[in-house]
């Protein structure tokens, strides 16, 4: 009896093994690994149905986990990574990003120059950008007696405990810099120091400092002014056309979220094909009409809604070679930052 | 002989977890915290002590006094709401302390995140506590309650009463009632036995209780994040602040070694006043 219970399991067991054998048959696959809800699923499943290639999403929280990860790895296991400008940078100097060859993404004609060749790769050798954002006011005219048009406005005693503004002290330090004449990347100490000075003056109208779905808030009447990221200032403006977008007239600061292929990815031919995929105007106004990032494909523009051309195309007055992108600074002038923003946060809080 | 060897060997795996679990990572954290942080990104191997010099700067500083007094005030409304609570809970049949215990644990079963996350949509302005209010003729206007010191509390209080109602229920639960009856016969008053005789023998649980709400309360930002807006600057907060967006780890470690170390404080002090050496009343 016993004797035919392990045949029966043994053969069992054998055939299983045999099963997964026959099921081993190569199908194409890529990882993808990014931020969750950055690809909206009808695209990736589009392209599934097309290509036959089978994509495996995995998310990180934040850039520099993508960073820890890709370095346990050495820059394999992942074909397509999108990050923000800033990390690709350190990804380039750590060597984790391969060399693209643009022969293969003949679609990469489409991208708006103007937000190609940028400090974090200034060749465009190993990225090529997903979308960008910049840092706008927002506020509700029925619930603001002023007009607000540029940062230092925020300053007003009448905007009393009622603006929320993103926790990113290098966005909300950097507009004041760019408000106060300087670079959005200073590095003099005593020019971080000084707009700092100048923040704690706005610190009684503070009544919010949240990174994630600012939005919430200015719909519900938490707060009458928000300064928040472009994706959140659509969502807001899509469910209350009646909020007022404001370019800060100092000029504004912004930021630029790229893909690229990790040095030893895995399917690297597949990689290839996604990125000009995504690069084709029809699947990139899909993207930016769902993600509600700043559309950096000059084709997709025109495909637009018109329900959100407005808030994902740049606006003709704004010249994006007087606009800054932010970058990586010294580690004394980030500590700086660090140190005059919890001196900031706790001010609010009195 | 090979008795005693066996029950070493039992007790093998245990060791091996802790030391990796726990001592392994503590020795990291305390060396990372003598370290010099790299340019780019991560550590070097250089001995320093400013990073524990940077947190005597009076900004950093000021959020370990933010962060005491938030837990003192909340340890405080936490023992006047959980000591009477626990004390009578004790008191009921036992068919109405299971319950009551069930009701206890219920919350448990969801994240304390996601039950915060309940607390912002009640709050909100124009939620339903200010629908509630307005509509009773209350208040005129929205109260405005989210991103203020007293939501931060409530979420405080909310998050860690149950912890000091079981400790106290624990501590109360065990003591002997007969010891009550034996002092109103030798004449002494309700209010002079509770005194005298309950308050003494529930003080090691509600010792426990308070030292099982304080030191979470130290350590409990993201209830001060998300409900008071990220504007009561805990250090737990600074952490996660340095340790992500700054990229300076060794910062980061040294103020957890001394959030670590402050604990450890209270922990000795709470052994030396109650003389007892566990905590009562544990999950």
């Amino acid at each position: 009896m016993k004797k035919l219970l392990s045949l029966t399991l043994c053969s069992i067991f054998s055939l299983s093994v045999l099963a997964g054998c026959t099921k081993t048959k190569p199908v194409a696959e890529l990882n993808l690994y990014t931020w969750d809800n950055l690809f909206p699923k009808e695209v990736l499943d589009n392209f599934t149905k097309e290509t036959g290639i089978k994509i495996n999403y995995s998310t990180f929280d934040s850039n520099e986990a993508m960073l820890a990860k890709l370095e346990s790895t050495k820059g394999g296991d992942y074909d397509v990574v999108v990050a923000d400008d800033y990390i690709i940078e350190m990804a380039i100097k750590e060597k984790l990003a391969k060399s693209l060859d643009k022969t293969r993404i003949p679609n990469i004609k489409n991208v708006n120059p103007l937000y190609q060749g940028h400090y974090f790769d200034p060749k465009d050798q190993y990225s090529v950008p997903y979308g960008a954002g910049i840092q706008t006011i927002i506020y509700n005219p029925d619930l603001v007696k002023i007009d607000i048009t540029g940062f230092d406005d925020l300053l007003d005693p009448s905007l009393k405990n009622s603006i929320g503004i993103t926790n990113n002290f290098r966005v909300i330090h950097g507009m004041s810099l760019i408000a106060d004449g300087k670079s959005v990347n200073e590095e003099n100490i005593e020019a971080i120091e000084k707009t700092g000075k100048k923040l704690l003056k706005m610190a009684p109208n503070i009544r919010l400092i949240k990174e994630e779905n600012l939005q919430d808030d200015i719909l519900s009447g938490d707060i009458s002014v928000g300064l928040m990221y472009t994706s959140q200032v659509t969502q807001a403006c899509v469910a209350n056309p009646k909020l007022k977008v404001v370019y800060p007239k100092e000029g504004v600061g912004f930021g630029i979220m790229a893909q690229f292929i990790p040095v030893h990815a895995p399917h690297e031919k597949e990689a290839y094909t996604f990125i000009d995929y995504i690069l084709r105007p029809e699947v990139s106004k899909t993207c930016f009409e769902n993600v509600g990032y700043y559309s950096t494909n000059k084709e997709a523009d025109q495909l637009i809604d018109k329900k959100y051309r407005e808030f994902l195309t740049l606006p003709s007055s704004l010249k994006i070679d007087e606009m800054e992108v932010m970058r990586n600074i010294s580690n004394e002038a980030m500590e700086t930052h660090a140190r005059l923003w919890t001196e900031f946060r706790s001010a609010c809080g009195q | 002989m090979n008795k005693k060897y066996n029950i070493w060997f039992l007790l093998f795996p245990f060791y091996l977890f802790s030391i990796v679990v726990i001592a392994f990572p503590l020795i990291y954290m305390v060396l990372l915290s003598f370290q010099t942080r790299a340019d780019i990104w991560g550590v070097i191997n250089e001995f320093t002590w400013k990073n524990y010099q940077d947190i005597l700067q009076p900004t950093y500083l000021q959020t370990f006094v933010q962060s005491f007094k938030l837990a003192l005030t909340s340890t405080f409304l936490i023992s006047i709401i959980g000591y009477p609570f626990g004390y009578f809970m004790a008191k009921l049949s036992k068919k109405w302390k299971k319950r009551m215990l069930l009701l206890l644990m219920i919350p448990f079963w969801t994240s304390s995140l996601i039950r915060l996350y309940g607390w912002i949509i009640i709050f909100r302005t124009n939620g339903p506590l200010d629908q509630i209010l307005m509509s009773l003729h209350l208040t005129k206007e929205p109260l405005r309650m989210l991103y203020t010191y007293p939501s931060v509390l409530i979420g405080m209080v909310y998050i860690l009463l149950p912890f000091m109602i079981l400790a106290v229920y624990s501590s109360a639960e065990k003591m002997d009632w007969s010891l009550i009856e034996a002092a109103k016969d030798l004449g002494a008053t309700s209010f002079q036995a509770f005194c005298t005789i309950t308050m003494k023998l529930t003080l090691p649980g509600f010792l426990s209780g308070i030292i099982l709400t304080f030191i979470p309360s130290m350590g409990l930002f993201f209830v001060a994040d998300l409900l008071g807006g990220n504007k009561i600057v805990l250090v737990g907060s600074i952490i996660q602040e340095q340790l992500l967006k700054v990229h300076n780890w060794p910062f980061a470690a040294a103020l957890s070694v001394i959030l670590m170390l402050l604990t450890t404080i209270m922990i000795t002090l709470y052994k030396r006043i109650s003389h007892s050496t566990e905590l009562e009343g544990v999950l």
